[in-house]
């Protein structure tokens, strides 16, 4: 974006102004400075008790202050700054898009559910005074079991930052079931964590003790993992300089609280990054291509409000692909449960509806569109994504 | 995008924030993006630069209209006593010197809004690539403030933008002179209003506003409500009757409820006495407000929540097993989609069941003898742990890594 043109523009707009704000001041001080002179020319006769020829006076300041001009003066000035303000703004216009609601659909959208929606976002990210404050000032309902869970997330991982794991090993513990299931080794690695802790701060005895307590039941998935961990045990207390230094990087302690959240917010049924970031991240994305369609289709409004799908593909980065969604590429339909993505033995794949259409209802072989092969309708297999 | 740890604010909470996640680098084609999502900021550049516009009008104003009263203000009577002329010109003279003080006040608030302007377009230039998470962590900020102050959520939206550090990013000073008018229009109160449409009037007069108009009408209601039937003729004669020439047809609408009175069961001239006619005037009011200042009617976060929601909504994120990840696999997102069309694709974009990657040719799809199908990544990576064998989570089936094969998509 033209930024810079518009920087300069702005700098115009700030030194009249500075202009203008002086040429007022100027005025208004030569204004004054002739009303003081004739006060004084009038007071100064006064004294003096002479015949006082206060009418000249008072004609000869009033000639003085229409020579002067000072309405002319500001205006002139004032003039200038409005060219340069009214310029920046039509540089706005150009550069930026001038309304961003041009795409919006004036549809319900029910102003509770947002509010729900920022309190939870203020909550799962730690900001809890905000969350109930929003609530409050919209008079909604507290959102109190949500409000709890991610209060107990933000107490484990606030006690892992200063390296005390309790609350997450007891976190751990009571879920251990359902973390492995989700084929986690959270527990173990929040075990080693707190073992080499012991080894460097702690003595060897005490190392020993927390591993025969904590460590022996991992012993027959993660064999590897423990026999290096009792290496370590030899070098008790100057790990630093050992073959498992590694084992002391703090980078261990940074993934173990991104892993606890993720962890965390997976047995909660939530989302690991924020649902609103991430669909506010795909709005700024897509909004410049929905403006472009929107801009188009400006002269049919109805059409633009009926529409069940979008006419053209709005690009969005690959973070938010969540589904996988197959394009025939000889139809350009979407795969669906009744038109499925069919392999063909030369290992292209087209849906369902392009293969009866090309093999005319099965009744013939026919050539792959992509390549030299020859395919009949029963070499071909559906494929699921 | 922020990841939910968000370490970034310095936020006055008592509970710590989490860490922030490393952010990825982002790829090439951000920078892209970024560019097209900077036009989208014409909002975060106007409302200042109005709000500017505005003082320096207003400034001006009183500087030519006090200069010119004294320049009236000197005149050559000859029948004044002397007395009366030295006393005339010095208070010309403390007039001045009152406009002086008023002046040098006038610009250091110019001065101040013009900083923030400044700050604003430093702000979008400070975009890169390099601070590209932490950036986009901002804009939601500065969203969600403007949100809250269209909503009339003031204490909250104070708050956010003083943890945050972001005050001179957000127009809070500007919703203050909203929130007057509003509540008194809440309290059933039409003079700040009507103050403001005085102070706003060529503009609003430019726009072809009749919201004076409407603000006269519902005074107007009040007095026939109250049965102050003489002093209704009389505002309307005043107050109504210019509006005759562009709105007849309302005009006598609302002058016939001086025969149907309040208690009226008249539908037509029943619902103007009722109460929810004050909130459209609030709602009125928010409108002529934000086109005044270059605001979007609605507030930004439901444009890009919009946005975004109809990007992201394809049939599968309504199945049971959308993945959480995904923001429509939320009860609360699903409704707020449900009146918006679905997305569209032009090309195939698969994504891994197991490792939820994009497959593409650097990870290619591979399929399975029961035509199920897998990252070659995830494949590879469980054959390795398992001697070669591979078994297929959705099924169970197990198969040798050798059964493999690879399908091209194009």
């Amino acid at each position: 974006m033209e930024l810079d043109i518009i920087k300069d523009a702005f700098d115009r707009i700030s030194k009249k102004q500075k202009l203008s704000s002086s040429k007022s001041q100027e005025v208004i001080d030569l204004v004054g400075l002739e009303v003081e002179q004739a006060l004084g020319k009038i007071q100064s006769a006064h004294d003096l008790a002479s015949p006082v020829d206060q009418k000249s006076i008072l004609t000869d300041l009033k000639l003085k202050l229409n020579a002067i001009g000072p309405l002319h003066q500001l205006e002139g000035s004032q003039k200038e700054l409005n060219i340069n303000l009214s310029k920046y703004q039509k540089l706005l216009e150009k550069f930026l898009n001038p309304d961003i609601s041009k795409a919006y659909r004036n549809v319900d959208f029910d102003f509770h559910i947002v509010n729900q929606i920022v309190a939870a976002h203020f909550y799962r990210q730690g900001l809890f005074d905000l969350g109930d404050s929003l609530l409050n000032e919209a008079g909604e309902p507290e959102a109190t079991a949500l409000k709890s869970q991610f209060l107990d997330l933000h107490q484990i991982i606030g006690a892992a930052r200063v390296r005390n794991l309790e609350p997450a090993l007891k976190w751990a513990c009571t879920n251990r079931e359902k973390l492995k299931q989700n084929s986690s080794n959270l527990e173990l690695k929040l075990h080693r964590l707190q073992f080499v802790e012991i080894l460097q701060k702690g003595t060897r005895t005490d190392a020993l003790n927390y591993a025969r307590a904590y460590l022996t039941p991992f012993a027959s998935l993660h064999m590897d993992e423990i026999q290096k961990l009792m290496a370590c045990l030899l070098w008790a207390g100057r790990l630093d300089s050992s073959p498992y230094h590694e084992m002391t990087s703090p980078t261990h302690w940074d993934n173990l609280t991104e892993e606890l959240t993720q962890e965390f917010c997976s047995l909660l049924g939530q989302s690991y990054v924020s649902p609103l970031s991430v669909a506010i991240a795909a709005g700024v994305e897509g909004l410049p291509t929905l403006l472009k369609l929107a801009n188009v289709m400006s002269a049919k409004k109805q059409e633009w409000l009926a529409m069940k799908q979008l006419p053209v593909p709005v690009e969005l980065g690959k973070e938010f692909q969540f589904h996988s969604i197959f394009v025939c590429p000889v139809s350009r339909d979407q795969g669906s449960e009744e038109n499925p993505p069919m392999l063909m033995p030369c290992l292209h794949v087209l849906c369902k509806q392009s293969i009866m259409k090309l093999s005319k209802s099965s009744t013939r072989t026919f050539k792959c569109p992509y390549c030299p092969a020859e395919v009949s309708v029963a070499q071909c297999r559906q494929l699921y994504f | 995008m922020d990841s939910l740890p968000n370490g970034t604010a310095t936020t006055a909470t008592a509970t710590p924030a989490a860490p922030t996640a490393p952010a990825p680098a982002p790829p090439s084609s951000r920078l892209g993006h970024l560019g097209e999502s900077l036009k989208l900021e014409h909002q975060f550049l106007r409302v200042p630069f109005e709000h500017y516009k505005k003082t320096i009008r207003a400034n001006h104003r009183v500087v030519e209209k006090e200069v010119s009263a004294v320049i009236c203000g000197v005149s050559d009577d000859s029948d004044v006593s002397n007395d009366d002329a030295v006393h005339h010109l010095s208070s010309l003279v403390s007039r001045l010197q009152g406009l002086k003080r008023k002046l040098e006040e006038g610009s250091r608030t110019e001065n101040l809004q013009a900083q923030r302007c400044r700050a604003r377009l430093d702000h979008l230039e400070s975009a890169d690539a390099e601070n590209l998470s932490d950036w986009n962590n901002m804009r939601l900020k500065r969203i969600l403030v403007d949100y809250m102050l269209r909503m009339s959520y003031y204490d909250t939206a104070a708050k956010l933008a003083e943890s945050s550090n972001i005050q001179d990013l957000v127009d809070i000073d500007v919703f203050q002179e909203a929130k007057k008018v509003i509540d008194a229009l809440q309290n059933k109160e039409v003079a700040p209003a009507l103050v403001w449409c005085a102070d706003n009037k060529s503009r609003l007069k430019k726009s072809k506003s009749k919201f004076e108009f409407q603000l006269r009408l519902q005074e107007f209601i009040e007095l026939v409500r109250a049965e102050n039937n003489l002093r209704a003729i009389t505002y309307a004669r005043k107050y109504l009757a210019p509006w005759g020439a562009s709105h007849m047809k309302e005009l006598q609408r609302v002058m016939a409820t001086l025969a149907f009175r309040s208690n009226t069961e008249c539908t037509t001239y029943k619902v103007l006495f009722e109460s929810k006619q004050w909130d459209f005037l609030v709602d009125q009011f928010k409108q002529e407000f934000c086109k005044l200042y270059g605001m979007t009617l609605e507030p930004l976060l439901n444009i890009y929540l919009q946005a975004g929601l109809s990007a992201l909504k394809t049939p599968y994120c309504y199945e049971d097993d959308c993945t959480k990840e995904d923001p429509l696999s939320q009860e609360s997102f699903r409704k707020l989609a449900l009146p918006l069309p679905y997305s569209k694709q032009h090309h195939s974009k698969l994504v891994c069941y197991i490792t939820k990657e994009l497959m593409d040719t650097e990870n290619p799809p591979q399929v399975l003898p029961n035509g199920y199908v897998y990252s070659a990544k995830a494949l590879e990576e469980m054959a390795k742990k398992n001697n070669g064998k591979i078994t297929c989570p959705r099924t169970g089936l197990v198969c040798n890594y050798s059964e493999l094969v690879k399908a091209y998509i194009s």
